[in-house]
């Protein structure tokens, strides 16, 4: 079935039609009949074929304007080849447009499933998520940093109660060391469980405030924390 | 094969989809009518030094001209398969609506990779497959690069 026969006559493909016949030289006939509707278009068509053919066995570069109504700053040039398929793609376009089917926003993610197992992994340094034989050499570095002298160790506890504190000050390579101890905190059973719940809420409440938290420690330098953003979205 | 699906995505699978949720609607409607925009973004690296990047809406952008680019040529060949009461699409008629479209300079390179892709199905191996569909993906967004002016244009008169 001719595609003609099924889209009804609106108004922007009454003036396509219009402005092709006349353009073409030809007596336009205003009417709203699907039947006469298609004899026109039929006409129409066969028109346009027998104009392109001595332009194309003419020059290869011929320009057709395409019709004014739809273009706010003049007219625009078109491949003369092109021009027939260039007005059925708009039809197609207006009429998914009518039926409300076009793409107006684009989400961030299309499975909120697996939206929310990327928010749970393990990111290493450089925002970058820890694959199984990293995130293990990445235990086995935090047991051996445990292990080491009592000075260290101190250092350490001491980093673990300030992250509970609210805003800690950071410098530099304590905050290497602060991220260290998140991710240590991140990866541990038994106090993933208390840790991820305010996440969790966070997470309820805005993907974006999840996505921060999940990268709090790289917040204090800019290069990470772009990194994080831009992987998270 | 991979030319049947196209032509239900230009005019039957808009209507097939019309009832259903926002939100699986939204999510397939995406899905319907463009790429996959990762498969876009690795075509698109091929063509970057090591350490070049590509920004989202460089991507977004060449994903939409891409998917015009596949509606645009299939809408042609299925007026040419309507007025010679066929119902399937197939390489010939693709061939046929580059060139009545201008694009005549590569129905040779798309020939090429048509014989390879028949002979990787009558071999009926699926890695052949893999390959031949991957190569057959490859040419869309290769025609879309070298008329980037004036299809572009095209793209900017429907924004206005």
């Amino acid at each position: 079935m001719k595609p003609f026969l099924l889209s009804h006559p609106d108004t922007m493909y009454n003036c396509s039609q219009v402005y092709c016949s006349h353009s073409l030289a030809h007596t336009s006939y205003p009417c709203g009949d699907p039947y006469f509707g298609s004899s026109i278009v039929a006409y129409g068509t066969q028109a346009i074929t027998q104009q392109m053919v001595p332009q194309m066995l003419g020059l290869a570069s011929t320009r057709i304007a395409l019709p004014v109504e739809l273009a706010e700053d003049g007219p625009i040039y078109v491949n003369a080849k092109q021009y027939h398929g260039i007005l059925r793609r708009r039809q197609s376009r207006a009429k998914l447009k009518a039926q409300n089917k076009l793409i107006k926003s684009r989400k961030p993610y299309l499975h909120e499933s697996r939206h929310r197992h990327a928010l749970k992994r393990v990111r290493g340094t450089g925002g970058r998520f820890l694959s199984a034989k990293q995130l293990q050499q990445f235990n086995a570095e935090l047991v051996t940093d445990a292990h080491s002298g009592p000075g260290p160790v101190n250092v350490y506890q001491k980093k673990d109660a300030s992250e509970a504190e609210s805003h800690p000050s950071r410098t530099g390579k304590n905050a290497s060391i602060t991220f260290t101890a998140i991710s240590g905190l991140t990866s541990m059973s038994g106090n993933s469980v208390s840790f991820r719940r305010p996440e969790h809420n966070f997470l309820g409440n805005s993907p974006n405030i999840g996505g921060s938290s999940q990268c709090s420690g790289g917040l204090t330098f800019g290069g990470g924390a772009r990194q994080c953003t831009s992987v998270g979205r | 094969m991979s030319d049947a699906p196209a032509s239900p995505c230009g005019g039957g699978g808009g209507g097939s989809h019309e009832s259903g949720e926002h939100s699986p609607r939204s999510n397939f409607r995406e899905q319907d009518r463009f790429l996959p925009i990762a498969n876009i973004s690795r075509i698109m690296k091929k063509a970057l030094p090591p350490n070049g990047k590509i920004a989202k809406d460089a991507k977004e952008t060449v994903q939409e001209c891409v998917s015009e680019f596949i509606s645009f040529v299939t809408s042609e060949a299925s007026d040419k398969c309507q007025r010679e009461k066929r119902k399937t699409i197939n390489g010939d008629d693709l061939l046929w609506a580059m060139t009545t479209l201008g694009f005549e300079e590569y129905i040779d390179p798309l020939k090429v990779y048509l014989a390879a892709y028949r002979e990787g199905d009558s071999k009926g191996s699926a890695k052949g497959g893999d390959a031949s569909a991957k190569r057959d993906v490859y040419q869309s967004p290769n025609g879309q690069v070298a008329h980037q002016g004036s299809f572009s244009q095209g793209v900017n008169y429907t924004n206005s």
